[in-house]
């Protein structure tokens, strides 16, 4: 496990195969597909910045690297790609054997390039957009937060309004004599033209007789856009104003209906906003959301109150007669931000659903950020809505304007990438016909990205086959090459590049190496990423029986047994965790969807789609730790037989933690032994679980709701639903001093004795 | 004709007073006018009479101190009304039966005496308590309306305004002065506290303005989707005066500033139009446009028609003076529903189509402000007078008109700014004192058999104060049998007024000559009419003859023809000018009219020189309006009640005019503009100023400045009116 974990550490790479099975059919057979969650911008600990601009390759476009040969006599250095043989220019002539340039170092392998000269001269543009349609308490937190982030945003940074409900009202930040604000009607779709015109774009410079206007390169004036985007140290103070006399949307609704919420539109306008002002340049749509969309294009549910909102049942039987339509919508709206370069985040806060399932399209293609809360009082949105702004040790790293490329060598395709990005259909030698996610090119648009993003690779590999002994002596690498080109929160352009090399094996007696070179985690989370695209994407999909078979498989292959011997079996401790991974994501809320409303399961998706391995396997598999006088901190069994009088348990499930009293500490809590100087013991052992869920909280994004309960209370089922019931009242050997699940659901036990009869037959 | 022996009213207006002593229970003639008092009895009569037959009727018309209309209760037993005809009890209707009966006297019905009205009759057949009584002692009364005379509750006053602020309207400076003036007038609009307000500003989008009450400055909302105009809040809009008063303040405080760098060329004044007709179709109110630009964008765009040359002086010359697009008469259709009454203030250099903005105010019961060219330095003085007067003057909401009539005799036709809402009731989403209506009247059968008809005049409104009211005027005016005796009883002021109208609506579809000529064969007629009937006993021979009620008719008709709606070709007035001048005299009282159509002239330089003399006993002796009046060492002033002309003798001694001018007094009078400066002088002639303007205080006199030889510019002189290609013999 810690070479991977080295790995990472080096590369910001985790891959299920680290050994790769080197063929077509081989790969097929390992179940589990060759791939790679990456983390682009993870911030490793030594990573050197160059500051000049690469060389590349002259014929595939990679860059220089520590695989390259280099021939330091002719100066000359041979491509692992393509193997084509390029010249250094003259500023390289004096490398040798003991000098180096810092990219051909070996531990290099990942690097960072910053051009000096390639430098945004926009600085990073924030368009909040705020919903008006909640209760005015609702108002009243949105209003702190705000004001909030205003403050804490660079002051060179531009920043815009636009609030809606009923209408989508542009607030003309830059007028200065009273609040102005342009309006428009929600019910209906505008154009980018129509915007630019109907705000008067075009009033003191006409609008250019042929061509694309938007921007100030492309026939924009300064003045006209510096109306809507201004610098956050002159707009403060009119913010500060707006947001002091915000109303909730005025327009009445009678109780059986729901408020006129045009959450599409305003969103639409944003874009056709940013489109006209600030096109290619960092910038950020922040929308707020309170409630379901119910006007305009990509509205989710009528007005009607008794029209409920679609759940999975509904989307599953095809009954939600909104749910096309709106997607449809977004997805328009993803491809035109995408186009333009910018992120849409989306913060939404509501009991009921606002939409997040259609949006998460637009939201995810953009590679924006999602928070999804209850209120936007709560400390969920609260404090991740800080983090973002937040600048220090857990500042999220917020980068724009993203563009990455894979480099992989010709036995290798890629299929796509599952994660926040959007292809910008570059199709070439390298990339699969079949595709999974963002496919069909080697290049992808990642409009937004920062510290946490993920990106999970999927590839295929198509050498065949062949009898004869492969020369795998001279061969037997498979080189990537990742390069990621981002705009730096500094407004800097950089280059960060990747390049790994991988072994492969192919043939009969690879199993072992194979064995050997398998993450599990790495393994658990692709899985997870890959039964979720299916789930949304294939008709029929019926997710429990591929992961079964998927497990079987992987099982019958790579495990040890005697054919039709459920007892022989067992599996190298590279597998050993595998089945309890996917026992758990069969439980997971990835899978077993109808348990929460579609927009939960979206937000869920998301963030799985944007986090690392560590974080996902969080979210398959909970972690537990158990905290008593016994003894230190110890990761606890994620079962009911956890739970112990005199135990305090931390639950870790990525979107919620819990500290769970056990019934005894609880008492002695209440009896405020904690308090009396003579259990000082007591006292610490309260605070340590606390302490330990609050470093998660700091440095977790969104932040994760946090329970603190005792045994038998209410808020106890946050912890409940997570364990393996392995005592239920199917259980044949009852233990009385147990907690008891009252649940159908098949115990870790029972899956496992299941898989041995399965694997070996 | 010698113009010498013409009568001129010089002496003021010459109104028959006979019909008063006759029935000094009528209501008075500044309600009321009939064009004779002498009601035809026969319909050959009629066609004899060859003058219009009917009224003028001005139902708000100021009233001096001590003659105020006395305001009766009669709740609970409600207002005492004829069953049939819905006449109100008034001083002509008879009491009978003990009191227990009274007669109506327009349709003669026995109506029961309510319990609650009930009194005893005198020996002579008087109620006992006729003392008590105003309704049954005079001519007008107001009645408070109880709850079934209102469809709602009786609305707040309420002002909208909708201001262009395109780039013209911003250089023109008018909007500092609208500004300006709206703020002064806002402690003096009627109806405190319930006073309602609210403004769209607008150039090629609509700005809407939030004044809610607990906003610290107003907000700002514009909509630019001109195809679908929609109001972007529900409330707020449109705020109690009151409640939101800093906020108002703010607004009209910051409303120049706001737009001072605007450069927006477009007038999407039809849409804008739509959203304020959205903004208060609610309520109703009064609408007050101001507008500079020619609507250029979305519904109700306007062409440059009148810059058209080639259909002057052609048959489609008229068209000119029609609106052209139809939007603007149904959008004025629906103001008058939902009681809205709409001002237009033009402001505009260039053509803007008045024919067309007007019709807003001619169907709305409205007025049109005309201001061409504005400039501050000449027009801010009359615009603030005349912007303060709209605001602040008595006006009556939501009301309408009827007038009823005894039998025997019909209104055939109304003439004004007004809607009809039925064939006859008028329907005048707010009225004013400076308001008056024309009808004509015929007789239903050949030959009427009543002695007397009466005639009553009922105006149902809610004042200011919240209040439903019934403002009620009856005359009774004697049937005659005599053309002469009709001619006798003419009242020239009712007919120019009704003439006046007659002759305006006629422009409208045909030639302007046809409606001159129109208006002098009808006076010609009549003249000779009158004549025919006195030549044999008289032997008069070729001389012309009328009677004493008809001596002004003749002058009063030249000037009507002069009028700038009638007046000569289409180079003659501006397009504009002449269409501005139609709406306003469509609703001009009589007096105003009058004095419009015959000018005061007064010499004032003896006056100003005389030591001592103060403005007030200042005896103004009228002049003939003749060149012959000027004496060239001489200052004169000329008064229409809309515009002052102030003459300069040639002769008149230089330090006069010095004093008067400063070191302007050289240069060319019409850039001129006249203060007050430091000299007794000075001030003398600018209090005779103020006090001219004090008698009429409905217009604001426009001040000109002319050195003798120009004067001939000045129209309405007799010279003029009878220096003419179109003169006419008035010659039998
Ligand atoms: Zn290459
Ligand atoms: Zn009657």
């Amino acid at each position: 496990m810690t070479e991977f974990l080295d790995l990472e550490t080096q590369d910001g790479v985790r891959m299920p195969w680290n050994v790769i099975p080197g063929t077509k059919q081989s790969s097929s057979s390992s179940i589990i597909p060759v791939s790679t969650i990456y983390t682009p911008l993870k911030p490793l600990p030594s990573i050197p910045t160059l500051p000049y601009t690469p060389l590349r390759c002259r014929t595939c476009r990679s860059v220089l690297n520590p695989f390259c040969i280099v021939d330091f006599a002719s100066k000359i250095w041979i491509c692992p790609f393509c193997l084509t043989r390029n010249h250094f220019p003259p500023h390289y002539y004096s490398i040798s054997d003991d000098n180096l340039p810092a990219e051909l170092f070996p531990q290099y392998t990942t690097i960072e390039y910053e051009s000096p000269t390639e430098k945004s001269t926009v600085p990073p543009v924030f368009l909040f957009v705020v919903d008006t349609c909640v209760i005015e308490e609702e108002i009243g937190y949105l209003k702190s937060s705000v004001s909030q982030a205003v403050g804490l945003l660079p002051e060179n940074s531009l920043v815009g309004l636009i609030t809606f409900g009923t209408y989508v009202c542009v607030h003309e930040l830059g007028f200065g004599q009273v609040p102005k604000v342009y309006v428009f009607n929600g019910y209906k779709e505008v154009t980018k033209d129509q915007i630019m015109e109907q705000m008067g774009f075009f009033v003191k410079r006409p609008r250019p007789a042929t061509g694309v206007i938007a921007g100030v390169r492309d026939g924009l004036s300064q003045e006209s856009i510096s109306r809507f985007l201004l610098p956050a140290s002159e707009c403060e103070f009119a913010m500060n104003s707006i947001l002091e006399e915000l109303q909730k949307d005025p327009w009445p609704f009678s109780s059986d209906q729901r408020a006129t919420r045009c959450t599409g539109t305003a969103l639409s306008v944003a874009a056709h906003l940013l489109g006209a002002c600030v096109p290619g340049s960092g910038a950020r749509i922040m929308a707020f959301t309170g409630g379901p969309t119910t006007e305009g294009p990509g509205a989710i549910i009528g007005k009607n109150l008794s029209e409920p909102v679609r759940s999975h049942k509904d989307l599953d039987k095809d009954s939600a007669p909104y749910y096309h339509k709106a997607v449809k919508f977004y997805e328009g709206l993803a491809k035109q931000l995408v186009h333009q370069g910018h992120v849409l985040d989306l913060f939404a806060c509501a009991l009921d659903q606002v939409g997040v399932a259609e949006l998460k399209v637009a939201v995810e293609r953009t590679g924006g950020l999602v928070v999804l809360a209850e209120s936007f009082g709560h400390s969920v949105f609260k404090d991740s809505f800080k983090r973002v702004f937040q600048s220090g040790d857990y500042d999220l790293g917020l980068s724009s304007n993203g563009i990455f490329e894979v480099n992989c060598s010709k036995d290798i395709r890629v299929q796509g990438i599952i994660g926040p990005c959007a292809s910008l259909e570059k199709k070439g030698p390298l990339s699969s016909e079949t595709v999974i996610g963002q496919g069909n090119t080697t290049a992808w648009k990642m409009c937004g990205l920062d510290k946490a993003t993920s990106l999970c690779l999927v590839f295929e590999i198509v050498k065949k086959d062949s009898p004869e002994a492969i020369d795998q002596s001279a061969n037997s690498q498979f080189y990537f090459q990742f390069l990621t080109y981002y705009q730096h929160s500094s407004g800097q352009m950089r280059l960060r590049t990747t390049t790994l090399s991988r072994r492969w094996v192919s043939g009969p007696g690879s199993i072992q190496d194979l064995i050997s070179g398998f993450d599990q985690e790495a393994a658990a989370a692709v899985l997870a990423r890959l039964v979720s695209f299916k789930m949304e994407t294939e008709a029929e999909f019926d997710p429990i029986r591929w992961l079964d078979k998927s497990l079987i498989h992987l099982c019958s292959r790579f495990g040890d047994y005697q054919k039709d011997s459920p007892s022989s079996f067992s599996l190298s401790p590279r597998f050993s965790i595998f089945p309890q991974f996917i026992f758990h994501l069969r439980r997971s809320q990835f899978v077993q969807v109808f348990n929460n409303s579609p927009d939960e399961t979206a937000y869920f998706r998301m963030i799985l789609n944007r986090e690392n391995v560590a974080n996902s396997v969080v979210m398959i598999q909970p972690s537990l730790i158990s905290y008593s006088f016994h003894s230190t901190p110890e990761p606890a069994l994620l079962d009911v037989s956890a739970i112990a009088a005199d135990r305090i348990l931390l639950l870790d499930s990525y979107f919620t933690i819990v500290v769970f009293h056990g019934s005894s500490i609880a008492q002695w809590r209440k009896a405020g032994y904690h308090n009396q100087p003579d259990h000082a013991m007591f006292a610490q052992l309260l605070q340590a679980p606390q302490d330990d869920a609050n470093a998660i909280l700091k440095e977790r994004f969104p932040a994760p709701r946090l329970v603190i309960c005792d045994q038998h209370g209410s808020q106890a089922r946050f912890l409940l639903a997570k364990l393996n019931p392995s005592a239920t009242y199917n259980s044949d050997m009852p233990a009385p001093e147990r907690e008891i699940l009252f649940t159908d659901d098949v115990s870790f036990e029972t899956f496992l004795d299941h898989l041995q009869r399965l694997a070996v037959q | 004709l010698d113009s010498k022996v013409l009568p001129r009213p010089l002496d003021g207006e010459m109104e028959s007073k006979s019909l008063a002593e006759m029935y000094p229970m009528n209501c008075h003639s500044r309600y009321l006018r009939l064009t004779t008092s002498a009601i035809p009895n026969s319909s050959s009569l009629v066609s004899r009479w060859h003058l219009p037959l009917g009224a003028v009727v001005c139902p708000l018309a100021e009233a001096p101190d001590g003659e105020e209309v006395p305001v009766l209760n009669f709740s609970p037993t409600g207002i005492v009304r004829c069953r049939r005809c819905r006449t109100y009890v008034n001083p002509y209707v008879t009491f009978t039966d003990g009191g227990r009966k009274w007669r109506c006297n327009i349709c003669s019905l026995l109506n029961d005496v309510p319990g609650d009205y009930f009194a005893h009759l005198d020996a002579g057949g008087r109620r006992v308590d006729l003392n008590e009584r105003p309704e049954l002692t005079k001519g007008s009364v107001e009645f408070i309306a109880p709850a079934e005379y209102m469809v709602r509750p009786p609305m707040p006053p309420l002002y909208f305004f909708l201001i262009d602020v395109s780039i013209s309207a911003v250089r023109s400076g008018m909007l500092e002065v609208v500004a300006q003036t709206i703020k002064s007038c806002l402690d003096r609009l009627p109806g405190f506290p319930r006073t309602q307000i609210g403004f769209i500003t607008f150039d090629s989008s609509i700005h809407f303005y939030n004044m809610k009450s607990s906003l610290m400055q107003p907000q700002m909302m514009v909509v630019s989707d001109l195809d679908d105009i929609f109001i972007p809040l529900p409330d707020d809009l449109l705020v109690n005066l009151s409640e939101s008063r800093s906020v108002v303040d703010a607004f009209v405080d910051s409303l120049p500033s706001m737009f001072q760098d605007n450069v927006n060329v477009e007038s999407a004044f039809g849409p804008a139009l739509k959203a304020a007709f959205m903004v208060m179709n609610k309520l109703g109110g009064k609408l007050l446009i101001f507008q500079n630009t020619l609507p250029s964008l979305g519904v109700g765009r306007l062409r440059l028609r009148g810059d058209d040359l080639r259909a002057y002086g052609t048959d489609k010359e008229h068209g000119l003076r029609m609106p052209e697009d139809p939007f603007y008469k149904q959008m004025a259709a629906d103001c008058t529903k939902y009681q809205i009454a709409v001002n237009v203030y033009a402001f505009s250099d260039k053509y803007t189509d008045i024919a067309s903005l007007g019709t807003l105010a001619k169907y709305t019961g409205g007025q049109v402000y005309y201001y061409p060219s504005f400039q501050p330095s000449i027009h801010k003085e009359k615009l603030r007078h005349e912007l303060a007067r709209d605001l602040t003057r008595e006006t009556a909401w939501e009301s309408v008109l009827r007038i009823r009539c005894g039998k025997g005799v019909k209104f055939s036709s109304y003439h004004g700014n007004f809607m009809l809402r039925s064939t006859d009731l008028i329907a005048l989403p707010a009225v004013d004192s400076d308001k008056a209506y024309a009808m004509q009247l015929g007789l239903e059968e050949a030959l009427l058999a009543a002695q007397t008809v009466y005639f009553q005049v009922a105006l149902l409104y809610t004042s200011s104060s919240g209040e439903r009211r019934i403002r009620v005027h009856t005359a009774a005016a004697p049937v005659a049998t005599d053309l002469g005796e009709m001619y006798r009883q003419a009242d020239t002021g009712a007919i120019i007024s009704l003439f006046s109208r007659l002759a305006i609506e006629k422009t409208l579809s045909y030639k302007l000559e046809e409606a001159r000529s129109s208006v002098q064969q009808r006076i010609v007629k009549a003249l000779r009419e009158y004549r025919n009937l006195y030549a044999v006993q008289h032997r008069l021979g070729s001389r012309m003859i009328y009677p004493e009620s008809l001596k002004l008719l003749p002058l009063y008709g030249l000037g009507l023809c002069k009028s700038i709606p009638l007046r000569g070709g289409y180079a003659d007035a501006q397009l504009d000018e002449r269409c501005a001048a139609g709406y306003t005299m469509m609703s001009l009282p009589i007096k105003n009219l009058l004095k419009l159509l015959y000018p005061s002239l007064v010499r004032v330089d003896e006056y100003l020189l005389k030591a001592s003399s103060q403005a007030d006993e200042f005896d103004i002796s009228r002049l003939p309006v003749t060149a012959q009046s000027l004496d060239s060492r001489g200052l004169y002033i000329y008064d229409n009640g809309f515009h002052f002309v102030i003459w300069f003798g040639k002769m008149l001694p230089p330090d006069i005019s010095m004093t008067l001018l400063g070191e302007d007094f050289a240069t060319d009078l019409s850039k001129v503009n006249l203060c007050e400066r430091d000299s007794e002088l000075s001030r003398k002639l600018m209090k005779i100023l103020k006090k001219f303007r004090e008698i009429d205080p409905s217009y604001y006199q426009l001040c000109h400045l002319v050195r003798q030889d120009k004067f001939n510019k000045m129209h309405n002189t007799e010279e003029q009116m009878f220096n003419s290609k179109t003169e006419i013999t008035w010659e039998p």
